[in-house]
Parts: structure tokens; C-alpha cells; sequence
């Protein structure tokens, strides 16, 4: 592997912009679609206000719409300027006068010799000293063909400068596919040039997850199954499918959700220390978790997931339909839109902990966070109060509102012995001056720094598949348990879900 | 409002300030505290300006606030102190912060030994940070226990009546007077910016012209000390292994000299016109190399007073052009950004002593002054 491009630049060091991107050209497939729009955009132009973009820098779109240069900068400045409040006109120009776009089809040969010719000729021009990153953010039935027209135009290479290939989600559909596709890309890059996306590593709370275990004492002790009585992991949304129903209707909240985001959620709460806080030393702790998750078999997958899909329910005042009414979704869908799943995994530290994870559409609220909720104590001396104390739980907000929450017990002032749970709490957005991140932003400096901790390895991807694999295989092939719609928008979701907690102190967040 | 008060009573009053009342309990506030500010005032004056920038800063950084300024009068009581709360985000009863400030009025006598009564009053465990806005002492009782026991002192070098004998102190005795107490000037804060303009026009491939630079111009507002030109000189000469080897200044000059690998380095000082409320500030920077291909490297504000344009021509030719935003930083935002990093800066600090060689100052003895 290359060494990246170091810059020799005295005058860098000690900057708060000490990790400024080296000179590189950014190729963004499916330049047109909404991703290159509302997120990469606007996350280079933060990174470029923040001194964080190197002044030398290329983008060249690419997809099949027809569309001048003029018109693709002139799109995503309409958004920029509506989006941002302090637009200045001057500063887009700046960063956008090395933006271009070229109309082709992903399977045009002529259209990636082109591409070849021209990143020579700004490598030459805007000194980017031939440094690449290709960004497939193009839906995942194109990945293919775009690898392997890079690999035979000769653009994997990394004879000048790096190459890097960066890839959105969904990586794969299932286990074959996504083995199939890790072939296919590594036929033409190296592991190391690759960067498998999920933007929720890019969060700023989610990394919070490795200094707060990592670099505090007091949590690592209590860490394991000797005082965990079980993880809950929760991402709800209030929002229903949307316009994203022709996705949704073939992946389902398993997919969406699950294999990608929950899975790393876990991984970063469970895994062991790592040796160093290298990619590969965290990735290997990662890859260990998800390979100790206890298989599912047609007997356990039956009581320990639990699947729904909401019908037409109130959202904050205002009736919703139900997902079999949303606009491209089969009137009789069987797809799930609520799914809880209860996980143990085989390791030292966590056998018999269990980690329940649960991710729904059109639930009363859009939360992600993280609790650990501590075992009670051994001897419980307040009788009395059996009803207003409980056990700890430490909760990780991951959005919205970022932060952490310690749940513990203290005494109500007053002559009478009597205990109250209370919130000690710390919120970023209020002790910290510097508003968290896009997830986004991050995870492109990263990219072009060449630091792949937050993004997933082929063998990690994999690994989640093949966890996952035995639920969505049942619940592709049998009825739900209850006939859908089983839970009303703006609710909690199904019963049934109550019933996997077994535990009678156990009970779902409401988050 | 009390005479002679003690630690408890400001406790108490600082308590009592918090005390659920109404709906205030309901909606339920919190106080943080990531920091103590200790802050000291000159005067009554100078005490309302402090107070301002201190109240724009908590928001930032929740923290316990302790003003200490001068009495106005000699009749008034030797200390008297006021408590207050501050609270933010008050439109989302959420997410209420709150936290505190204590403002301590006290006669100077007073105020020499004062340091231990505001030790007391301090959030434990947290940094301290002390604010000292006016010129650097050369021996006060306040400020000398003060910057020994705090984490950080901050300065504000655009502030100092007399800069060339402030700084020269600053450079001369701060490390070995205040060893475990890092220095922290606001106006190197707000250099910051220009440093960051410059070094990305020397990213990749044109880190190679650093090594021939030539000329430096640093032009800055007419009427004012260029005492933020003389520090982004001192950068890059402290960066690029440049040495001061001229007699130290007891005056700003219009011209450094600075010996390179390359040879000599000239920096030249250049007043330009500049409305009374931004001469202070830093107008243009323009780097000229020697060499094969002679370039031309420039930072200068452009007309639009909320951007900059950055450009480079290499052999007489546009390589590139760019335009930057560019805030204009207040005091409080200068604290704001200050506060976030607590590690020591390295670069400040080889900076420092790089003006500490092309400053002189007033406490040098003959001899040092002899051995230079
Ligand atoms: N949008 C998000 O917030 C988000 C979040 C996470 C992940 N992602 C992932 O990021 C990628 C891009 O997202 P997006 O929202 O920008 O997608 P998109 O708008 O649906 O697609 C991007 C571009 O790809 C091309 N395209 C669309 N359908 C195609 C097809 N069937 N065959 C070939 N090309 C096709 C289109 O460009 P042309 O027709 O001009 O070629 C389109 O403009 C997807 O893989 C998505 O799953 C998106």
C-alpha cells in the first residue's frame, strides 16, 4: 500500500486544521441522484469553509442524465443556498470552479477512457498529483459494472497517487450477494482501497461509544455480564416510507436497518478493547462480535424476533395510512416495517446478556440511542420503595440530541427513607461549543485521508449477513404470526414484542 | 449583598439561586459547569465590558464565571460580591442550562489578596481559567498567585498599552516564572485564521516554495501597532527554521530581517489606510519566492469584509484562486474558540520565544543585554 501523500507543510502543524484533506479528485457515480445533493455536497462545503478541503481539489459527476457542467453546479447550489443561511455566493463559485460533470452510461467504456484522460489533464492543471477516490453513490444494481469498467480503464491503480473506491449502502442484498460483490470488488481494488459506507459510524456519539468505554475507568469494570442485565439498542422513526417504497418493499427494516447500522451499534457497545485504535485492530474486535452472535434456527428465530408493520394510525395530531396504503407499496406487502430482534451473544464477557434491538417506522418519535440498564442490587434494603426505585441505566443518545444519561437512585429529602430515580445528564449541544458533525462530512476527510476505522470491512459485512440471514429467510417464507398491519402508526409497536423480554422488570424503553 | 462575606455566603446565595420555584421545577433546569472563568476587570468600566463578553461566552461554555474588579470608590465596603444566574436555550425547556456568576467588587488592597477567597469559590475539579485583559505586570499579588494556580491565563496582546514591553515579558519570564500554567493570547487566536489562509496555499506540490521565500509583505491598518503583523512574521519564521540575528527592537519597525536556509528573508510592514474600528487588523499578506519558477503566493481581504481571496501565480501565471469565508472573531468568540483545546500549543509557544528574539524588554539586566 502506498504510503498517502504526506504534505511536507510546516506551516500546518498545530492548526485546529491540522487534518486537512492531501490534493485528490473526488468521481461521484449517480452525481445526479439526491445523495450527491443533500448530503455529499454540502459536507464537502462545510469541510471546504472549515480549511479542511485541500485547495487542490477536483469533482467530476458522473450519471446518464444529460446535463451541462453549468446546470449540475447550478443544482447544487439551489440547494446549498436554500439549506444554508449565510450562502455566500463569492465562496460557492470558489469552491465549486473545479466541478464537472460528464453524462454517460455506467456501462460506456468510452465514458471511463474519458474519465481516465481528464483526471490527468486536472492532476496536471490543479496539481492533485494523482491522487482518486470513486464515490458509488448510485443504487447498488450498478456497483458491478462500475468496478470493473474502473479496473479495465486502469483507474485502481495506484502508481501515481491512492485510489479508493468508496461504497454506499446497501452492500449486498443477502449473504450471496454481498460475498458476490465483495469478489467483484476486490477482483479490481485491494481491501485497503476499499471504504464500505454506513453514514452512522460517521456520528459523532457513535464514536463517543469508543473514547467513553476506552478512555474513562469507571465503565469498563462493570462492562460484562456481572452487572449488565441487558442492552437495549433502539432506532425509531416517526416518518413512514416515503417516497422510498420500490426500495423498501424488496429490503424491508432487516435490511435497512439491521445488517448495517444496529449490527455496528452493537459491535462498538460489545466488543473487547482493541490492541491500538488502528482500522484493522478496531475492525478485527468488530468482525469477533458479529461472529459470536448465537446463530438463529427455525425454532429459536420463532421467540426471539418479532416482526410488525404498521397500519393507519395519528402522528402528532394528524391521521397517517397504513404502509399497505403508501404510495408503491402492494396493497397485501407482507414487508416488515418494525422488527425486534433479541440477540445473545457467545462471548466471555456477555453470555446470557441479552441485546435487543428493535428499529420501526411511524413510531411515536425519531430516536437512536443506546441503554445499558445495570442488574439491580444484590440486596435490596428500601423495601418500601420497590416501586419508585430501579436500576441503573447508562443511556447513549445517539440522535437526536446527542448525549449521555446516567438513571440512578437518591434519597428524596425528608424524615421519611424515600428513594426517586433521577437523571444526571450531559448533552453536547450544551458542553460542547462545536455542534456535532454531518456524519458525512467525517466520513469523506476520513476517505480522503486514508483512515478507514469508520468504515465497514468486506469480512464484517459478511459476517452481519450471516447472522441476519436465518431471520430474513424466515420471514421471507412464512406468514407473520399476526396478519399485517399488526401495530397503529404513532404507537409503540406489537404487543408481541413485550412478550420476548421474558424478564418481568424488563420492559421496552420509551425512548 | 452583604459586607464582609465569606466562601459560605456566596454558596448559600449561589444555592438559594437555584432553589425549584414554580414552573421553573416543572419543566426542570440543569446546571453545568465545564469550566471556571475567573476574570479581572481594571475598572467600572472595564468591568461592564468584561461582564458583556463573559455573558456571550457561557454560552458556549457553561461554566462557574467569577468577575473581580477595582471599587470605583474608596468609601465603598473593602469587598461586597453579587451572584447571578445565567440560563440559555430558555425557548426549549428541554434542554434549560444553567449555570453561575459571581461578580466581586473589592477595594485594590483588597483585590491583592483576594486569590485565596477566589480559590474557594471555585467548581472543584474543573480547569481554571483566568482572564487577565490588561498589559502584563511585572510583579502584582493578584495576578502572580493567580497564574500560578491556574490552568491557563489568558492575555490579550491587542489590548496591551505598551505592547513591545508586555510581549517581551511574556517571551522572557512566562515559562519559568509559570511553569504548570499554560499562556494563552487572544490574539493569537485570531492570527490563527491568516496562519491557516497561508498554509494551505503550501499544500502537496507547493510546499517546495517555502523554502525559497524571498519577501514577505504584512500589510495592517494605518494608527495602529503591528503587533499581529510582528507575530504571523515570528510564525513563519519560528515554522521555517528561520533566525532573528538583528539587535532586538525597542520599537515597531516597517522592516525584519530574518537568515533562512535560502539566505536572507525580508519582511516588510506595510500601514494601509483602514477605518479607526479595523485598523488593528491584518489587510493583506503576500509571500514572493525566488528560484526556477518565481512565485507569488497572497491573502487579501476582499471587499465583501466577510470573505478573503487566496491566490498563487507561479511564473507570472494564475495556478489558482479561491475565496474563503471570513468571520470577523469578537472577544467572545475568540474566548469561545480558545476554551474548546486544552492541550498547550506548541507552535505559540515557539512563536513567543521567537518574538522574545526580535523584542527587547524592560527587566533585562545589563548582562543579559550584554550577553546578547
Ligand atoms: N439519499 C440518502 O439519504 C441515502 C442514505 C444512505 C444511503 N444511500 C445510498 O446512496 C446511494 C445513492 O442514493 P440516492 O438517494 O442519491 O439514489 P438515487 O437518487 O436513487 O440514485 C442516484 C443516481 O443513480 C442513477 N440511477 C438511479 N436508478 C438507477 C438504475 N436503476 N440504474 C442505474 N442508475 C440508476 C440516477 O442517475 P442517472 O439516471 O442520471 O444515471 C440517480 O440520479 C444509494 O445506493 C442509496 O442506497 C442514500
Amino acid at each position: 500500500m502506498p504510503t498517502p501523500v504526506l504534505l511536507e507543510n510546516p506551516l500546518r502543524q498545530g492548526l485546529s486544521s491540522g487534518r486537512t484533506a492531501p490534493p485528490c479528485s473526488l468521481v461521484i457515480y449517480g452525481a445526479s441522484g439526491d445523495l450527491t445533493v443533500r448530503k455529499l455536497v454540502p459536507a464537502l462545503f462545510e469541510l471546504y469553509e472549515k480549511h479542511l478541503l485541500p485547495v487542490s481539489f477536483n469533482l467530476i459527476g458522473i450519471s446518464r442524465s444529460v446535463i451541462s457542467d453549468e446546470d449540475f453546479r447550478k443544482k447544487l447550489k439551489d440547494f446549498l443556498a436554500k439549506a444554508k443561511p449565510q450562502f455566500s455566493e463569492a465562496v460557492w463559485n470558489s469552491f465549486s470552479q473545479n466541478f464537472h460533470y460528464i453524462a454517460g452510461g455506467y456501462d460506456d467504456f468510452k465514458v471511463y477512457q474519458a474519465l481516465s484522460a481528464r483526471l490527468d489533464e486536472l492532476d496536471e492543471k490543479n496539481g492533485t498529483m494523482g491522487n482518486r477516490i470513486f464515490y458509488l453513490s448510485t443504487p447498488p444494481n450498478v456497483f458491478e459494472v462500475i468496478i470493473s469498467n474502473l479496473g479495465a480503464a486502469g483507474l485502481a491503480k495506484e502508481d501515481k497517487g491512492f485510489s479508493r473506491v468508496v461504497i454506499e449502502k446497501p452492500f449486498g442484498h443477502d449473504l450471496e450477494s454481498a460475498k458476490e460483490l465483495n469478489v467483484k470488488v476486490r477482483e479490481v481494488f485491494k481491501e485497503h482501497q476499499i471504504y464500505r459506507i454506513d453514514h452512522y459510524l460517521g456520528k459523532e456519539t457513535v464514536q463517543n461509544f469508543l473514547v467513553m468505554r476506552f478512555a474513562n475507568s469507571i465503565f469498563e469494570p462493570i462492562w460484562n455480564r456481572r452487572h449488565v442485565d441487558h442492552i437495549q439498542i433502539t432506532a425509531s422513526e416517526d416518518l413512514g416510507v416515503g417516497t422510498r417504497a420500490g426500495y423498501y418493499e424488496s429490503a424491508g427494516i432487516l435490511r435497512d436497518m439491521f445488517q448495517n447500522h444496529l449490527f455496528q451499534v452493537m459491535c462498538l457497545i460489545a466488543m473487547e478493547p482493541p490492541v491500538t485504535f488502528e482500522a484493522n485492530a478496531i475492525r478485527d474486535e468488530k468482525l469477533k462480535i458479529l461472529q459470536a452472535i448465537r446463530p438463529f434456527d427455525e425454532h429459536s428465530v420463532k421467540h426471539l424476533a418479532v416482526r410488525g408493520q404498521y397500519g393507519p394510525g395519528f402522528l402528532a395530531g394528524q391521521k397517517v395510512p397504513g404502509y399497505r396504503e403508501e404510495e408503491g407499496v402492494n396493497p397485501k406487502s407482507n414487508t416488515p416495517t418494525y422488527a425486534a430482534i433479541k440477540i445473545f451473544l457467545d462471548t466471555w464477557r456477555w453470555h446470557g446478556v441479552p441485546f435487543l434491538l428493535r428499529s420501526a417506522k411511524r413510531l411515536p418519535k425519531r430516536t437512536t440511542e443506546a441503554a445499558i440498564q445495570f442488574k439491580e442490587p444484590p440486596n435490596l434494603l428500601f423495601k418500601n420503595n420497590l416501586n419508585t426505585l430501579t436500576p441503573n441505566v447508562l443511556i447513549i443518545r445517539i440522535q437526536p440530541d446527542e448525549g449521555i444519561t446516567l438513571k440512578f437512585d437518591t434519597k428524596v429529602p425528608g424524615m421519611t427513607m424515600e428513594g426517586r430515580t433521577v437523571n444526571m445528564d450531559f448533552r453536547y449541544g450544551t458542553s460542547f461549543a462545536e455542534g456535532t458533525s454531518e456524519a458525512y462530512e467525517r466520513l469523506l476527510l476520513d476517505c480522503m485521508l486514508g483512515d478507514a476505522t469508520l468504515f465497514i470491512r468486506g469480512d464484517e459485512a459478511e459476517a452481519a449477513w450471516a447472522a441476519l440471514m436465518p431471520v430474513i429467510h424466515h420471514w421471507e417464507t412464512t406468514e407473520p404470526e399476526t396478519p399485517f398491519p399488526n401495530y397503529e402508526a404513532g404507537t409503540w409497536g406489537p404487543v408481541e414484542a413485550d412478550n420476548m423480554l421474558e424478564r418481568p422488570w424488563r420492559h421496552w424503553r420509551k425512548v | 449583598m452583604t459586607s464582609d462575606p465569606s466562601a459560605q455566603d456566596i454558596e448559600r446565595d449561589l444555592t438559594g439561586l437555584w432553589k425549584p420555584q414554580g414552573e421553573i421545577q416543572a419543566s426542570g433546569l440543569r446546571r453545568i459547569y465545564t469550566t471556571n472563568l475567573v476574570a479581572y476587570a481594571s475598572d467600572h468600566e472595564d468591568g461592564y465590558r468584561v461582564e458583556g463578553i463573559l455573558g456571550d461566552v457561557v454560552q458556549y461554555h457553561p461554566g462557574r464565571y467569577i468577575l473581580v474588579r477595582p471599587a470605583a470608590d474608596t468609601t465603598e465596603a473593602p469587598l461586597r460580591y453579587y451572584v447571578s444566574g445565567r440560563c440559555l436555550s430558555w425557548s426549549d425547556p428541554e434542554k434549560r442550562v444553567c449555570c453561575d456568576m459571581v461578580k466581586l467588587v473589592a477595594q485594590k488592597e483588597v483585590i491583592e489578596n483576594l486569590y485565596g477567597f477566589v480559590f474557594s469559590i471555585l467548581v472543584p475539579d474543573l480547569p481554571v481559567e483566568f482572564w487577565w485583559p490588561g498589559d502584563m505586570p511585572y510583579y502584582n499579588s493578584f495576578f502572580e498567585h493567580m497564574a500560578k494556580q491556574a490552568t491557563r491565563v489568558w492575555v490579550d496582546s491587542a489590548k496591551f498599552k505598551d505592547p513591545i514591553q508586555s510581549v517581551g515579558r511574556l517571551a522572557a519570564f512566562w515559562h519559568n516564572r509559570y511553569p504548570r500554567t499554560t499562556l494563552a493570547d487572544m490574539n493569537w487566536i485570531r492570527i490563527q485564521r491568516w496562519q491557516a489562509l497561508l498554509a494551505e496555499l503550501f499544500d502537496g506540490d507547493w510546499a517546495k516554495y517555502l523554502k525559497q521565500i524571498k519577501q514577505v509583505t504584512i500589510e495592517y491598518g494605518e494608527g495602529s501597532t503591528p503587533l499581529r503583523s510582528f507575530y504571523l512574521a515570528a510564525w513563519l519564521a519560528a515554522q521555517l527554521g528561520w533566525r532573528h540575528h538583528q539587535p532586538r527592537l525597542a520599537a515597531f519597525t516597517d522592516r525584519l530581517v530574518f537568515q533562512g536556509p535560502q539566505g536572507e528573508i525580508e519582511v516588510l510592514l506595510k500601514p494601509v489606510p483602514a477605518p479607526d474600528d479595523r485598523a488593528d487588523r491584518i489587510f493583506a499578506v503576500g509571500i514572493m519566492t525566488e528560484g526556477e519558477s518565481p512565485a507569488l503566493f497572497t491573502v487579501v481581504r476582499d471587499e465583501d469584509p466577510h470573505t478573503v481571496i487566496a491566490r498563487s501565480e507561479i511564473n507570472h501565471k494564475l495556478a489558482f484562486s479561491r475565496v474563503v469565508t471570513f468571520e470577523h472573531l469578537h472577544s467572545d468568540d475568540v474566548l469561545a474558540i480558545g476554551f474548546k483545546h486544552y492541550e498547550a500549543d506548541p507552535v505559540w509557544k515557539r512563536t513567543l520565544q521567537m518574538m522574545g528574539t526580535i523584542l527587547i524588554h524592560p527587566d533585562m539586566t545589563l548582562e543579559q543585554k550584554k550577553q546578547d
